[in-house]
């Protein structure tokens, strides 16, 4: 992308919630150059920039997706946790809460779709709570060994996408949703980490008696 | 249409005043530049009469090679590249179509904004160095019923020094330049009058002869243009020759991330360097729409 691209998504951004994820976010945002244009970019400009028709619309869903993330790291601190991350994720949705769907819906309409043989997508959803995830999981640091890096940073990513899509329907309740989820998480985590605790003992034992029966 | 405008007006351009008042003669550089025709190396200063004598010849018959060389894909390609544009969506353009002799792209231009948007105000320039070129649209837009309107003028003028008088600074909404951009001395030189005649914000939009980067199809794509067209040429046209440069100045033509390059060079904000962003392929890279933003 160009440093021109660049610059007028940037100063699209806080279009946004009060224009939505569309073509003429990026129209209007040539309004907010240092050198402002008289008018708002033509429909022909806006596909030389950013693509045609829903492409312009996905590269500025994004573009909000990064900047968003951006955020996550910019206003964390040191004493955050993970629920404290994420809630302040959940909040930067607010503005734009009512043009959210349509921006999930436009990541998951992707042209590559006849190819797949889906009525829908699901890979730019799953790379935006990954992403999410990620950024969480560096933020509020925490303990983490080997396998368990992978497992804790794919059940964050489950955990916010489920709390995304209350937040969706029911915004007030999202915050407390996601202190459930990630309460419940902890409690299956420990309960997995004894479950493969006790199996371990039991492989021992097992082991111990083979050995005793073959007289090894 | 302004026919006051048009062919009936004096040439302000003659070729031969544009040679001698180019710049490049009017130093006393002894090493002399030199060009592209086709395959061959000549003078830069001969170019342009080269080129006018090759559209002399096949005006008249352009639209039938067109036709029967492309096999008719070019009317798609045209088709293509004015959907892109949408001109009209959101209210009357004012657009200069330059090489656009024979009114193709004009009249696609006027017809989209026309029938989609009902917009009867968009207006198009069309501008040529070459007379008979512009004879052939004018009849063409006489059959149209933008003729004897203010929709459509026609001006003989080198798309590399536009009359600033005529072409004003910062006065149009968009430039389009079809398959005729190659067929110019300098490159550089049609792209900087472009963004000088463009307003802030307006687009340039070249449709050309590209780079097949699949090995297979360039190869089938060789063989058909340097067999089939020069031959069709012959038995439609009866000018071998001049069909014979128009296919081997297709292969002179800077690649598509090159050209995506110049025109940045010229001041143009683009897309990324990728099939999608600074140009969009068409079959298979045969031809390329190549935009960008003056911004």
């Amino acid at each position: 992308m160009t440093t021109t691209s660049a610059k007028l998504l940037k100063l699209a951004l806080p279009l946004v919630k009060n224009h939505g994820f569309t073509q003429e976010v990026l129209s209007l945002s040539a309004l907010s150059l240092p050198t402002p244009l008289a008018n708002p970019l033509p429909d022909a400009s806006v596909t030389a920039l950013f693509g045609p028709g829903d492409d312009a619309c996905r590269t500025l869903v994004h573009a909000w997706l990064d900047d968003a993330r951006r955020r996550m790291k910019e206003e964390s601190t040191e004493k955050m946790g993970m629920g404290d991350v994420l809630k302040a994720r959940l909040k930067s949705n607010e503005p734009v809460l009512e043009h959210l769907p349509e921006a999930f819906a436009l990541l998951a309409s992707s042209p590559l779709l006849p190819l797949l043989l889906l009525p829908v997508d699901p890979a730019p959803i799953i790379k935006h709570t990954a992403q999410v995830s990620n950024q969480a999981c560096w933020i509020a640091h925490g303990d983490v060994q080997e396998s368990s890096w992978y497992t804790r940073r794919a059940t964050i990513s489950a955990i916010y996408l489920a709390a995304e899509l209350h937040q969706l329907t029911s915004p007030k309740t999202a915050p407390a949703f996601l202190d459930l989820l990630l309460e419940n998480a902890e409690h299956a985590g420990k309960a997995l980490d004894e479950t493969a605790f006790f199996c371990e003992l039991c492989l021992e034992e097992l082991e111990r008696d083979c050995k005793e029966f073959w007289g090894v | 249409m302004q026919a006051t405008r048009s062919i009936r007006l004096p040439r302000k351009l003659s070729v031969c005043r544009l040679i001698h008042n180019h710049h490049i003669l009017r130093s006393s550089d002894p090493a002399g530049r030199t060009t592209s025709f086709g395959f061959r190396t000549v003078p830069e200063e001969s170019k342009e009469s080269l080129v006018k004598g090759v559209f002399d010849s096949v005006a008249s018959k352009y639209d039938l090679m067109n036709d029967a060389s492309s096999l008719g894909v070019h009317r798609l390609w045209k088709d293509s590249f004015v959907d892109t544009l949408k001109p009209g969506r959101k209210g009357p353009l004012r657009c200069i179509d330059v090489a656009g002799g024979t009114g193709d792209i004009a009249l696609r231009i006027l017809d989209h904004a026309r029938e989609n948007y009902a917009d009867r105000e968009t207006t198009v320039d069309i501008v040529d160095i070459n007379a008979q070129m512009l004879k052939e649209g004018f009849m063409r837009f006489k059959k149209t019923m933008y003729h004897n309107t203010p929709q459509v003028s026609f001006h003989e003028a080198n798309a590399q020094e536009l009359t600033a008088s005529q072409f004003k600074n910062d006065s149009y909404d968009l430039y389009t330049i079809a398959f005729g951009i190659r067929n110019c001395t300098s490159i550089p030189a049609v792209l900087s009058e472009a963004y000088r005649v463009l307003k802030p914000g307006a687009t340039f939009a070249c449709l050309e002869f590209s780079k097949v980067n699949n090995p297979l199809l360039s190869t089938l794509y060789d063989q058909y243009s340097f067999t089939v067209i020069p031959l069709l040429g012959t038995i439609l046209a009866g000018d071998r020759n001049s069909y014979q440069y128009l296919v081997e100045s297709i292969r002179k033509f800077p690649s598509q991330p090159d050209f995506a390059q110049m025109i940045r060079d010229a001041g143009f904000s683009t897309g990324g360097d990728f099939d999608g962003g600074a140009w969009t392929e068409l079959w298979g890279g045969i031809a390329s729409i190549h935009t960008g933003v003056k911004i």
